[in-house]
């Protein structure tokens, strides 16, 4: 899975759990204050991306990322995604 | 229907009188106030958050003043009462893991976990000691989350959910917006958490109790929420005036005095609102009125200490010594029912007698052949 599959994939997670247009979803939004994310979503979503891509968030991790970008950053590097842009 | 009332059982315990004292933190339910109510039947419990603030550390090494005490409070309550005994730990506090460790090396019997989800808990230490963990949400959606999350990390699920309306008193699980709307109130989120918790219970085969929570006040309170599914109730501003509550004198005073339209909504620092007896010091607060403070703690994961306009520590530990020209009181939305200082054995026998005085179950109103 290539960074492009991968964020299309986050992109469809989070327009299903935040109900928002996958327009809006763009690498630079920011999770809480662009897509209106509280406290509960994150964690929700955290669990949605695990199911997903068959990996574990830290929640340490997950106080470290802001934006829809650092999502598929973290993504990429845990699943050795070779970066094809 | 039954005219007796149920016992509340979670995980091994068993409390012949189905009422959790809600733990009450910064000084008001210790020792004191848990052990009268477990005494009684109900399960006391002791408000871990502030604890540390008698021991002369406090300042200088608040981690290990605050377990220190815990302890101390935990032995102390033991040593009052054979009855259940919890312990109420905020989420939100940055010395939250430390604070259920403690806990659970002194075998509290159950632990109350919220402002704040808990999903990062040593669940097999507590299971080895026996404590049961008990989460407080005020949303289906919350309790879903923690059930999910610890059914996956742990395989294991709570003992035992409090669902926490928009009527409580302290930090509320609510947008402001939201406290006042139809589809936030008990009544409805109550029946929605309750059909989460079904889901685990058939999964693990294993009876969880839903507990109802904010703004009870009478017996007939408790008999509605048992009614509509509850396994029991919490209740906690009743509690602060009785002889018993460990709050100064001062303190309580202000739960008989104040009025409906005392009782308002401030924005806590903790960053949740909060509902509290409104007096001189949250009025300049609201004006705007900066409270200068250093903070010896950053007791809390979510406090802006820079911008926040006061110290909630301080002003709560004031409140608790009855400095309340220099802090403030948290109270639920009926508070301003309460009138007079009574005990807690007088308490638990009103709510009773006024649970089982309903119509159907009180013999002057039903009919008998006998």
């Amino acid at each position: 899975m290539d960074r492009d599959e991968i964020f299309e994939k986050v992109r469809t997670i989070i327009s299903e759990k935040l109900g928002v247009e996958e327009d809006e979803v763009t690498e630079e939004s920011t999770l809480d204050e662009d897509l209106g994310a509280d406290s509960l979503d994150l964690v929700d979503l955290t669990m949605a991306i695990e199911d997903e891509f068959g990996v574990r968030v830290e929640d340490e991790e997950l106080e470290k990322i802001k934006t829809v970008g650092d999502v598929v950053n973290k993504l990429v590097s845990a699943l050795g995604t070779e970066d094809e842009e | 229907m039954k005219c007796e009332l149920p016992h509340l059982r979670i995980g091994e315990y068993e409390a012949k009188i189905p009422i959790v004292q809600g733990g009450m933190s910064v000084g008001i339910s210790l020792d004191n106030l848990a052990s009268a109510v477990a005494n009684e039947g109900g399960i006391g419990v002791i408000g871990a958050a502030g604890i540390g603030m008698m021991e002369p550390d406090f300042d200088t090494n608040f981690r290990e003043a605050n377990k220190r005490a815990l302890k101390t409070v935990i032995r102390k309550t033991r040593s009052k009462t054979n009855g259940i005994v919890g312990v109420n730990i905020m989420v939100a506090l940055t010395d939250f893991e430390e604070l259920v460790e403690t806990a659970i090396d002194e075998k509290a019997d159950l632990l109350f976990l919220g402002a704040g989800l808990p999903l990062k808990v040593p669940i097999e230490e507590a299971r080895k000691r026996s404590t049961a963990i008990v989460p407080i949400v005020s949303s289906a959606k919350a309790a879903k989350l923690v059930f999910d999350y610890w059914h996956r990390r742990y395989g294991d699920i709570p003992d035992g959910v409090v669902v926490e309306g928009p009527l409580a008193g302290g930090h509320l699980g609510f947008k402001k917006e939201q406290i006042e709307r139809k589809e936030y109130q008990l009544e409805r989120i109550l029946p929605e958490v309750i059909k989460v918790v079904q889901c685990f219970e058939e999964l693990y085969s294993r009876k969880i109790p839903v507990i109802a929570a904010g703004g009870i006040f009478t017996g007939m309170d408790i008999r509605k929420y048992i009614e509509m599914g509850a396994a029991g109730v919490q209740m906690a501003s009743r509690f602060v005036a009785t002889e018993e509550c460990d709050a100064s004198k001062e303190f309580k005073e202000m739960y008989v005095r104040c009025t409906k339209e005392d009782l308002i909504i401030i924005d806590s620092p903790v960053g949740l609102p909060g509902r509290a007896i409104n007096n001189h010091f949250l009025e300049e607060v609201n004006k705007g009125t900066k409270k200068p403070f250093v903070c010896p703690w950053k007791c809390l994961r979510t406090c802006d200490v820079v911008n926040s306009p006061y110290c909630i520590g301080s002003a709560l530990i004031n409140a608790k010594n009855g400095m309340l020209n220099d802090g403030f009181a948290f109270a639920g939305a009926n508070a301003y029912r309460i009138h007079s200082i009574t005990t807690v054995k007088e308490l638990m026998e009103e709510l009773m007698e006024d649970y089982l005085s309903s119509s159907f179950c009180n013999p002057r109103s039903t009919s008998s052949n006998s």
